[in-house]
């Protein structure tokens, strides 16, 4: 693993040392380099995980999410290159090396055997995204957002740390490699129980679930593009990943302690997903979008049956792809009209066509048509949530309408309609932008040729 | 870093300042500390904006979708109806930019209050006709929940506009057009005028049209100050500073036929603060032009007209400030109750003020007079002169009780003038695409502002008149030379 970390970390002397007008170029070049090695991860030859040494392993869990944390990279420094020219040289720099810092945790947290390091490293990634957020956000409200967002993880993941080392004191171990194996079941005690509310809060918060949702909006509107793009492409899988790993050490409790947090989501995704219907503010809406699918996810993996396990795993990929595209869309959007509003840019497709292409692409795969991954990941989740439950299904069925029509609410009202005559003058689509919005969109449809690879272990 | 990274960027004040302006006097005063605190508290728990280093809430936003210069009558008719027609709440941040908030030179505050549909222009007539239905609503319209309804004191006494033999046959015209447009307007003989209103002396009037319905004139403090708290209510933030910089971006395009044309953008506005050097940089989508008397200034801010004269880059803005005289006399022999607002073909005009046989009146030196003696719009001082030797022997002759009055008061207003065709100018910039204009109505923009503020809205919105189509109004007329004048006898 420390072919990923090492080149990573070694990305920031490269930024540092780069002449002024190569800092970009060499950055997004490099990793982008770096991110084609994560492919060699993809080779898992047997039920086991590939285990690089005792801290760092991979399995075809972690994988798919190390893939695309790596793929993200480049994308980031790609999008933040024109909100970032009227800095100065170090402060673009120091972008770059918080953005370079994220990705070298987040690869360590995905990585980590010992689920010490994990949550030390999960806790770190906080500190970069709150530096990006509060520093170079948009707004007065991004110290609000950056507050929220700060606290409500904090105040979510203290008490995994003490869950943690209790864990570490009664089975004398907290290698995963080792606690896959843990046969002993929890007796349903209330300290079993405080222990497993400990556990999952951390990464409850982190989905988020549905009643401790407010940080997200927040976050996701005042944080700069590359913030954005990575706390919902990455940040949010950060939660599914850790509920995955938790999970088996917390049998049998989950049968009857997943129930209050199964209601909240199931209720949630439907409400956030109106909340979309009636927002102005474009990332706004994408925001909550990012809840009513990541909803999905925790509903998927507290029923802990094969099938939504395979769901929770590709819906994460795909909402990643899919989540940080319509944010760079969102972007682009931003940067011309100066506003985040709806309303006041209409009627796009006819002065930037193609760009109306990449909108509609992204929109068709957030609203999971078949064949995207986005509709395997939903589809396995359904099928399994109607095993579990028969009536979910009415739930499912009206959650999966509202996202199409918050979907193409979004790309009519942006695309279609009659044009105000204060966009006249929009600038044309840069190349940059349209390598952005293909570079996300084209392994999003390759994996639908070929999705075993983000079904997760249980494939 | 983290020192480093959490005020930057938040706004340029002067470092230092410290928070707030403490007293270090001997005084105990608990209240005010404790009260002191609490805010602080209150700012620093989530959900209030604060800023690490100083106080900046006498600063506007960083960033506002629409920007609105000038906080008159027709800015906070734009700011009311952009709200109104958002299609949800909260959907768009306006912010007013007001430079003086005792409006003691708005053309607003000292306006005679007159409300006339007696135009030529159709679109003119549909303005003040929608105005007027905006008025007589007005507390369905302006209705904030808790706060005492609004009294306009409107009296709908009308307009009465006496033309000689010259001017006869365009009053015939021109009243043809309002009935067709449903102005409820009637012509009347010298002898009919003799009967309906005996203290006027009808020597050289051929022809006088009097409005019936909808005419008459309105305390326009109270509609400003009506649209202020309603629009604060709907969440529009006002401002106390001068716009004094556009930073814009340009874009060569080229038009279908191949001409090269330059588009401009204003991306932000410059917002300084009164009486400091202070100022913000306000990142907005849409500025809108609704600075009255100052709106030629505002357009050259942001770069309208610097360009080779007779092209549309250097096309200005024709609104200049022009200063009109107003003067409030005593007249105890006076036109009584009924007496409209009476305006006489010389140029001068009076109405009733109040019920104690004061009287309000002027002239519109345009008619009677050359260019060169237009009074100095530099000052608002009042020229009695002008009084005694324009204003009074037309009235006097009109209105034979006028020989004996005495001047109690007066004062000074500017016209938001229009040089060109003396209309307002309406909507956007062909070039700038960004600013559209609410601005010139040459001295009846307070009647028309509920329905130019609506049709403005409309454009910013939609793309395109809907309700009242305003396109001789649009800003290309000025380059295309297609002046919309009023044929009217004022």
């Amino acid at each position: 693993m420390l072919k990923f970390i090492i080149p990573t970390i070694m990305l920031m002397p490269l930024t540092w040392l780069s002449k002024s007008n190569h800092i970009w170029i060499n950055s997004t070049a490099y990793s982008l380099l770096i991110s084609f090695t994560s492919l060699l991860l993809l080779n898992q030859f047997n039920d086991n995980s590939l285990n690089y040494s005792l801290t760092f392993f991979s399995d075809s869990l972690s994988t798919p999410l190390l893939m695309l944390t790596m793929w993200l990279l480049p994308l980031m420094l790609m999008a933040s290159q024109s909100h970032l020219l009227k800095e100065t040289l170090i402060r673009k720099k120091l972008y770059i090396t918080m953005l370079i810092m994220l990705q070298t945790l987040l690869i360590m947290t995905f990585t980590a055997t010992e689920l010490i390091l994990f949550y030390i490293t999960f806790e770190a990634t906080l500190v970069p995204t709150l530096i990006i957020i509060t520093r170079w956000g948009n707004q007065t409200e991004r110290l609000n957002a950056g507050l929220y967002f700060l606290f409500y993880t904090l105040t979510g993941s203290l008490p995994l740390l003490v869950a943690l080392t209790y864990l570490q004191n009664t089975m004398g171990t907290l290698n995963f490699l080792l606690l896959q194996h843990w046969t002993q079941p929890l007796s349903p005690s209330w300290s079993n129980t405080l222990m497993w509310l400990a556990c999952m809060m951390a990464f409850l918060v982190k989905m988020p679930l549905y009643g401790l949702h407010l940080w997200l909006p927040k976050a996701h509107v005042e944080a700069p593009i590359a913030g954005s793009m990575v706390l919902a492409a990455v940040l949010l899988k950060l939660g599914g990943y850790g509920m995955l790993r938790i999970t088996p050490l917390l049998n049998p409790l989950t049968e009857h302690m997943a129930y209050p947090f199964l209601m909240l989501s199931l209720w949630g995704m439907i409400m956030t997903s109106s909340i979309c219907l009636r927002q102005t503010d474009l990332k706004s809406l994408i925001a909550y979008s990012s809840i009513s699918h990541m909803a999905l996810v925790i509903v998927a993996i507290l029923i802990q049956t094969p099938w939504s396990y395979m769901g929770a795993t590709a819906l994460m990929i795909a909402h990643g792809l899919t989540s940080s595209m319509l944010f760079c869309l969102a972007n682009s959007n931003d940067e011309r009209t100066h506003s985040r509003t709806m309303i006041l840019a209409r009627g796009l497709q006819i002065f930037l066509p193609l760009m109306a292409t990449w909108w509609l692409l992204a929109s068709l795969t957030n609203l999971a048509l078949p064949p995207t991954i986005n509709l395997i990941g939903e589809l396995l989740v359904v099928m399994s949530t109607f095993s579990w439950s028969n009536p979910t299904i009415i739930l499912m069925g009206t959650n999966i309408v509202i996202t199409a029509l918050y979907s193409l609410y979004m790309l009519i009202m942006t695309q279609r309609g009659k044009h105000t005559h204060h966009i006249n003058n929009l600038t044309p689509s840069f190349t940059r932008e349209h390598a952005l919005m293909a570079l996300h969109i084209l392994p999003l449809l390759l994996l639908s040729l070929n999705p075993k690879i983000i079904l997760g272990p249980l494939y | 870093m983290l020192r480093r990274a959490l005020p930057l960027g938040l706004g340029t004040g002067l470092l230092g300042r410290g928070l707030g302006t403490h007293r270090e006097g001997s005084t105990l005063d608990w209240h005010g500390k404790v009260s002191e605190i609490k805010k602080k508290i209150q700012s620093i728990l989530p959900g209030g904006a604060w800023s690490p280093l100083y106080d900046t809430s006498h600063l506007p936003p960083e960033h506002s979708d629409v920007v609105i210069v000038g906080g008159g009558v027709l800015g906070l008719s734009v700011a009311y109806w952009l709200k109104r027609l958002e299609k949800q709440q909260g959907a768009i941040r306006v912010l007013v930019v007001e430079r003086d908030h005792t409006y003691s030179q708005a053309s607003t505050a000292l306006s005679v209050g007159g409300m006339r549909q007696q135009f030529s222009l159709p679109e003119n007539i549909q303005l003040s006709l929608f105005s007027v239905e905006f008025l007589r609503n007005i507390n369905e319209y302006l209705a904030v929940v808790d706060d005492p309804p609004l009294d306009l004191q409107f009296n709908p006494s009308g307009y009465l506009f006496l033309a000689s033999e010259e001017g006869a046959t365009i009053m015939e015209n021109n009243v043809k057009v309002q009935r067709q447009e449903g102005a409820k307007v009637c012509l009347m003989s010298p002898e009919q005028l003799q009967k309906k209103f005996p203290w006027i002396n009808t020597e050289g009037v051929a022809l006088a049209s009097y409005g019936l319905e909808n005419e008459g004139w309105f305390d326009p403090w109270c509609l400003l100050q009506g649209l202020r708290r309603k629009v604060q209510s709907m969440g529009v933030l006002f401002c106390h500073g001068e716009v004094t910089r556009f930073i814009s971006s340009s874009n060569h395009m080229e038009t279908a036929s191949g001409e090269k044309v330059t588009l401009k953008r204003i991306h932000e506005v410059h917002v300084k603060v009164d009486r400091s050097q202070e100022y913000q940089p306000v990142e907005c989508a849409i500025v809108v032009n609704a600075a009255g008397a100052w709106s030629g200034r505002v357009a050259e801010l942001a770069g309208i007209g610097k360009g080779p004269s007779g092209t549309l880059q250097g096309t200005k803005l024709p609104v200049e400030p022009r200063k009109r005289y107003v003067y409030l006399w005593h007249c105890p022999q006076g036109p009584g109750l009924e007496a409209p607002l009476v305006a006489d073909p010389s140029g001068a005009y009076f109405r009733r003020e109040g019920l104690g046989n004061n009287y309000l009146g002027g002239c519109s030196p345009a008619e009677l007079c050359p260019q060169e003696e237009e009074p100095d719009p530099g000052n608002l001082e009042v020229d009695h002169d002008f009084f005694q030797e324009k204003v009074w022997p037309p009235l006097a002759r009109r209105v034979p009780a006028f020989e004996t009055l005495k001047v109690r008061s007066a004062w000074a207003g500017y016209y938001d003038y229009n040089t060109f065709d003396q209309n307002g100018v309406v909507g956007p910039h062909p070039l700038v695409v960004n600013m559209y204009f609410a601005t010139g109505f040459s001295g009846h923009g307070l009647q028309q502002a509920p329905a130019v503020g609506r049709a403005v809205a409309e454009v910013m919105l939609e793309g395109r008149f809907q309700t009242i189509n305003l396109s001789p109004f649009l800003f290309s007329r000025f380059y295309l030379g297609e002046k919309t004048q009023e044929h009217c006898i004022i």
